[in-house]
C-alpha cells in the first residue's frame, strides 16, 4: 500500500506534500459518479497521487480528468460507452436499461413541449382553420406524432410495467415498491388534473376540430405550465389560484413519474429480447420525433400567422428544448443498440 | 509471454467474422491496444502501465483516458481486474482479450505492410 506523499522516484517535492496531494486527488476524483468511484475510486486515486507527483502543475492532467468524469456521467446514464461493470456480475443489460431510461426521459421532455405545441395548433383550429400552408402542415404533423408517440409510449410501457409487476409480486421486487408507488400517484395526479382543468377550460368550444375538443384541452391542461406568463409576473397574479397552483404541480408531477418510470426500468431485469424490442421502438421513437419537430419548426420558422396561430418566443424555446431532448434521444438509441450489439449474452443484432 | 491465458470470460468481446475486435471503442482504440498489448507480458496496475506504455509507445496516457479505456476493457471481458490488497489494483489480459488483441494488431500488421510495400516502391527504401 503506498501512502500519500510518496514520490515514485524518490524526489522530494514542495507541491506534493502528502496532505495537499492527497486533497488533489481527492477534488479530481470528484469529477466521476459515485458508482464509478465505488469501482475505481481508490486505485484511480493512487495513480493520481503518483502523476500529481510527477507533474505537480498540469492542467491537461485536470482536463483529462473533469473530460473523463464527464464521460464517466454520461456512461452512467446509458449515453455513451459502457457503464461501470461489476466485477462479480457483467451487467451489460443495465447499461441497456439505462440508455432505455435516458431515451424514455427525453421523449416525456420532448411529449411535454410538444403537447404545448400541438395544443395551441389544435385549439385554434377548433376555432379556425389556419390560412398559413406551414400551421397547417404543423397543426396535421404535430395531431399525427403526437398520437403516433403515445401510442409507441404505450407499446413500450405495458411490456416493462409486466415484468416490473412478476417482479413486484415475486420476491426479486425489492426497491421497486417506492418507485412503482410514486409512478402510479404522479400520474393520477397528471390524469386527474388535467381532466379537471382541461374540462373547464371553453377554449374548446369551436366547431372545426382536427382532432377530438377534449383530448386537445387534455394536451393544454396538462402543458399549461409551458407558458410566456411566466416573464409576466403581473399577468400571472391574475390567475385563479387553482390554475396557478396546477402551473407549479403539474411539471413537478410529470418530473416524478418520470424518475419513478426511469428507476423502475434501471432496476427491473428486462428480458433481452424485451430490450431489443424497446431499442426497436425507441428508434421509431425518435424518427416520430424528429417528424414532429420538423413539423414544428417549420410553423415557428415562419412566425405562424397573427392571432390564434401566432408562434411566440416561447414557442421557440419550446422547439429549441425538443430538438436538444430528440439530439439526447437520438444519442441514448445509438448507445442502446450499441450495448445490444456488442453485449454478451443480450442476443441482439 | 505468460503461457497461462485466462479461461473465463472466454467468448466474450470475441471479435465475430467480419467485424473490427474493438469496435465501439471508438477514439479509446488507440489506449485499449497500448493497454492491451502492455498486459500481454502480464499484470500491471494503472501507473506502471502508463510507465510501460510510455517506455515502449512514447506515448504517456492521461489518468483519466488511461481509465475510461480500462473501464471499457473490463466491461467487454477484454482485461479484468485481479484481486490484490493492494489499493493499486493490477489487470490482467483475459482469453478473450488475447483473441482481440491478436486480430487487432494482424489488421494493423496487414495496414503497415501495404503501406511500406507502397513507399517502397514509389520513394526507395530510404
Amino acid at each position: 500500500m503506498s501512502a500519500a506523499g510518496d514520490v515514485p522516484d524518490g524526489r522530494p517535492d514542495r507541491a506534493a506534500r502528502p496532505d495537499r496531494t492527497a486533497r488533489r486527488a481527492a477534488r479530481l476524483v470528484r469529477w466521476y459518479p459515485r458508482a464509478w468511484r465505488a469501482r475505481y475510486g481508490e486505485e484511480f486515486t493512487e495513480l493520481l497521487l503518483a502523476d500529481i507527483r510527477e507533474r505537480p502543475r498540469s492542467a491537461a492532467r485536470t482536463l483529462d480528468v473533469a473530460r473523463g468524469g464527464a464521460v464517466a456521467r454520461l456512461a452512467g446514464a446509458g449515453l455513451c460507452g459502457f457503464g461501470v461493470r461489476d466485477a462479480a456480475a457483467p451487467d451489460v443489460g443495465g447499461h441497456v436499461r439505462a440508455s432505455l431510461s435516458s431515451l424514455g426521459c427525453c421523449l416525456a421532455v420532448f411529449l411535454a413541449f410538444g403537447a404545448a405545441l400541438s395544443s395551441q395548433l389544435t385549439i385554434g383550429w377548433q376555432w379556425s382553420p389556419t390560412a398559413s400552408t406551414q400551421a397547417a402542415i404543423a397543426t396535421v404533423v404535430t395531431s399525427a406524432m403526437m398520437l403516433a408517440l403515445l401510442a409507441l409510449g404505450c407499446a413500450a410501457a405495458v411490456p416493462v410495467l409486466c415484468s416490473v409487476a412478476v417482479r413486484a409480486v415475486g420476491s426479486r421486487g425489492r426497491g421497486l415498491a417506492v418507485p412503482s408507488a410514486v409512478l402510479i400517484a404522479a400520474t393520477s395526479v397528471l390524469i386527474i388534473g388535467g381532466r379537471h382543468f382541461g374540462n373547464g377550460w371553453p377554449g374548446t368550444g369551436g366547431h372545426h376540430g382536427l382532432v377530438p375538443a377534449g383530448l386537445s384541452a387534455f394536451e393544454w391542461a396538462t402543458s399549461l405550465s409551458v407558458s410566456a406568463y411566466w416573464a409576466h409576473p403581473g399577468a400571472l397574479a391574475a390567475f385563479p389560484a387553482a390554475e396557478l397552483a396546477w402551473m407549479a404541480v403539474s411539471p413537478l408531477a410529470l418530473a416524478a413519474a418520470v424518475t419513478a418510470a426511469a428507476t423502475l426500468v434501471r432496476r427491473t431485469e428486462l428480458p433481452p429480447r424485451l430490450l431489443v424490442f424497446e431499442a426497436r421502438l425507441g428508434a421509431v421513437a425518435c424518427a416520430a420525433m424528429a417528424v414532429f419537430l420538423g413539423g414544428c419548426s417549420c410553423w415557428v420558422a415562419t412566425g405562424g400567422q397573427r392571432s390564434l396561430f401566432h408562434a411566440g418566443l416561447i414557442d421557440v424555446v419550446a422547439v429549441a428544448v425538443m430538438a436538444l431532448a430528440l439530439a439526447v434521444a437520438q444519442q441514448a438509441a445509438r448507445t442502446a443498440r450499441l450495448g445490444l450489439r456488442l453485449g454478451p449474452g443480450l442476443g441482439g443484432n | 509471454m505468460p503461457k497461462e491465458p485466462q479461461e473465463r470470460n472466454a467468448g466474450a468481446g470475441e471479435a465475430r467474422d467480419g467485424e473490427q475486435p474493438l469496435a465501439g471503442f471508438g477514439r479509446y482504440a488507440g489506449p485499449a491496444t497500448l493497454i492491451m498489448a502492455s498486459l500481454a507480458d502480464g499484470t500491471k496496475h494503472g501507473y506502471v502501465l502508463t510507465k510501460d506504455i510510455e517506455s515502449f509507445a512514447g506515448v504517456r496516457i492521461s489518468p483519466g483516458t488511461l481509465y475510461e479505456a480500462l473501464a471499457r476493457l473490463e466491461s467487454q471481458g477484454l482485461i479484468e481486474a485481479v484481486e490484490s490488497d493492494d489499493r493499486r489494483r493490477p489487470y490482467r489480459l483475459t482469453a478473450a482479450g488475447a483473441v482481440a488483441l491478436r486480430a487487432h494488431l494482424d489488421a494493423q500488421r496487414r495496414v503497415a505492410d501495404v503501406g511500406l510495400r507502397r513507399l517502397a516502391g514509389n520513394w526507395g527504401t530510404a
